[in-house]
């Protein structure tokens, strides 16, 4: 008796799933299709869908860019130290937070956490003069280094911390370890959950950033992926087909990441304590 | 009422856990106190803590303190190539706040994030009550489904929907179906802030979805199952049973989502820079255009109006927070 409506509420739970994987990923497939187009065909009437034909060039023409491939270098390689980096900085004062008593701990926290509530852009300008001031514009280092102290992903760690078990830290403390051993051999070994789901926040945020270092590089050697898009927009905003094949390119690597590590996304949100 | 709640119990339990034990090594300490000097031990202790915390604490005292500070020193000042920067105390704060620009940027921003927000969250409801349904598998491949646009860039975003909305572009041939257009849909003042909320929304619904979906799914099975026997159709389960029951988190997303949303201005940067005539001049934009701005005069001005934004802004995101933590802490 049930399986008379339950098929059909399958077929149509089917169809509404590819219909929302269609119209969800529509933009992306889009702007990927698009890059196969020459540019006569990429905006052209009668509307099309698909080209006529199939071509590699933009993807061939943009790759043969060596400005495009530095940037695409230059970005990954700041985006690994950033993620590194940050995971790095954010664990240990998340552990310290959560499983140490230290003399002015709550003012420590304070100055910690307080920081999650600046908008970027009520420091934008002057975070500008003050890494001027430190001699750091048009290096790598002014790209990384401002944003590896990140309080909502030490929030995040020092919540999944304050929930792990005491009592193997409590073993570990009597059998003699130091707080760095335990921290170094029992939490960050166990960390690999939040330590994926901010590792990846940080590899974004690099990734995809595109107003500060159009404030603080102009060495082309060090152009960062996003302002090479839109400086290219600004420039050459007319090769459409260009254009989307380097954008599908940029995009790539925050897509795969998601891919190879949707597992630990999903669970991100739990672990986050937001559900 | 547990869905905003993970950390609180836990939470509860390891202090107290810790704290024990903590007393009883110090008790067992003091017993050979007078054998081994206590305090060396007691200061290496807080010694590593501190260690733990300094890159944190100068990184952000650096870079977040420091301009922070500097940046509500300079509102006070007229700065001038010419001259001495001259004290000028709240001078800029009434000039911005009596600046007719700025109220319109705010306007923006505020139908900008109404347009945004409600549509995410609607979208979310739907989506997370669908994605609630399905097996296991079919989850699994919509959840990372709707979260793959969500790590998209907004500069790549942008670009892709000024493709989007060019004339023989995607939006033209779509309303063509029905008969409608061509618009020029960047171009003109009554279309260019929706087609800028467009990819904001597409960016943004993935991460709500998933967080009402791990509302839903902490609500109890047998809700939804007495419902259906008494017969309640998705609307009324969802009317009396899921809204309800996510209020927490709806309201969470509403606000957060309202302070991140009003400070949008990479999608208007990029795709339309403020205009037609500051159609989608949304107040960070403006801000930032006028950082950009070479007179000193407009550098105080901004930096100004981005202080006054970031404190009603800093106290909602405050609250909110607060509302957040007291829900989890009175949860049980």
């Amino acid at each position: 008796m049930n399986r008379s409506w339950y098929a059909p509420r399958r077929l149509l739970s089917y169809l509404l799933v590819v219909g929302i994987a269609v119209t969800a990923l529509f933009p992306l497939a889009w702007m990927a299709i698009s890059g196969f187009k020459s540019q006569t065909e990429v905006l052209r009437t009668p509307f099309q869908f698909f080209p006529d034909v199939w071509q590699l060039d933009n993807y061939r023409l943009i790759l043969a860019d060596p400005a495009f491939v530095r940037a695409m270098v230059i970005t990954f390689a700041g985006a690994v130290i950033f993620t590194v980096a940050s995971l790095v900085v954010n664990s240990m004062a998340a552990y310290a937070f959560a499983r140490l008593e230290f003399a002015g701990k709550r003012l420590w926290w304070l100055v910690c956490i307080t920081p999650m509530f600046v908008p970027a852009m009520a420091i934008l300008l002057t975070s500008f003069v003050v890494v001027s001031k430190l001699g750091m514009l048009d290096t790598l280092a002014v790209l990384i280094i401002p944003g590896v102290a990140a309080s909502a992903q030490m929030f995040f760690l020092r919540q999944f911390y304050l929930n792990m078990p005491a009592a193997v830290e409590e073993a570990a403390l009597i059998d003699g370890a130091t707080r760095w051993q335990i921290f170094l051999q029992i939490f960050v070994p166990q960390s690999l959950g939040p330590f994926v789901v901010v590792g990846i926040a940080s590899f974004l945020g690099y990734w995809n950033s595109y107003v500060w270092p159009v404030l603080v590089v102009s060495n082309p050697d060090l152009t960062q992926i996003m302002q090479y898009l839109a400086t290219f927009r600004s420039a050459r905003g007319n090769e459409w087909g260009m254009l989307m094949a380097g954008s599908t390119l940029a995009a790539l690597p925050t897509i795969l990441l998601v891919l190879i590590f949707q597992r630990y996304i999903v669970n991100g949100v739990r672990l986050a304590g937001l559900k | 009422m547990s869905m905003i709640d993970t950390s609180a119990q836990p939470t509860a339990k390891a202090t107290e856990v810790t704290d024990p034990s903590g007393t009883s090594r110090r008790r067992r300490r003091r017993r050979r106190a007078r054998v081994t000097e206590q305090a060396p031990q007691h200061l290496r202790a807080h010694l590593t803590a501190y260690l733990m915390i300094t890159p944190m604490v100068v990184l952000l005292g650096i870079f977040v303190v420091w301009p922070l500070v500097y940046a509500f020193y300079l509102s006070f000042f007229e700065m001038s190539f010419y001259k001495d920067a001259e004290f000028v105390g709240f001078d800029f704060y009434k000039y911005v706040l009596t600046d007719p620009e700025f109220y319109d940027s705010l306007l923006v921003g505020l139908k900008f994030a109404l347009m945004v927000v409600p549509t995410i969250l609607v979208l979310a409801l739907l989506l997370a009550s669908f994605l609630a349904t399905l097996s296991k598998r079919m989850a699994a491949f919509m959840k990372t489904t709707v979260y793959v646009p969500a790590v998209v860039s907004s500069v790549v975003a942008a670009i892709i929907f000024v493709f989007i909305y060019q004339d023989e572009g995607f939006a033209n041939w779509f309303i063509g179906l029905f008969g409608q257009g061509p618009l020029a849909w960047l171009n003109t003042a009554t279309t260019a802030l929706p087609a800028v909320a467009v990819p904001a929304i597409w960016l943004g619904f993935g991460v709500s979805t998933l967080i009402m979906l791990a509302g839903i799914l902490d609500i109890p099975e047998s809700y939804f199952e007495s419902a259906k026997l008494d017969g309640a159709n998705f609307w009324q389960r969802t009317r009396y049973i899921t809204i309800p029951s996510l209020r927490n988190v709806i309201l969470f997303l509403l606000v957060s989502g309202l302070t991140l949303t009003i400070q949008e201005f990479q999608l208007p940067l990029v795709m339309t820079n403020g205009g037609p005539v500051n159609a989608t001049n949304t107040p960070n934009l403006y801000i930032f255009n006028s950082f950009r701005d070479a007179t000193p005069y407009a550098t105080s001005y901004s930096l100004t109006a981005a202080l006054l934004l970031f404190i009603v802004i800093g106290t909602i995101s405050l609250i909110i927070f607060r509302v957040v933590s007291s829900e989890k802490s009175s949860d049980a």
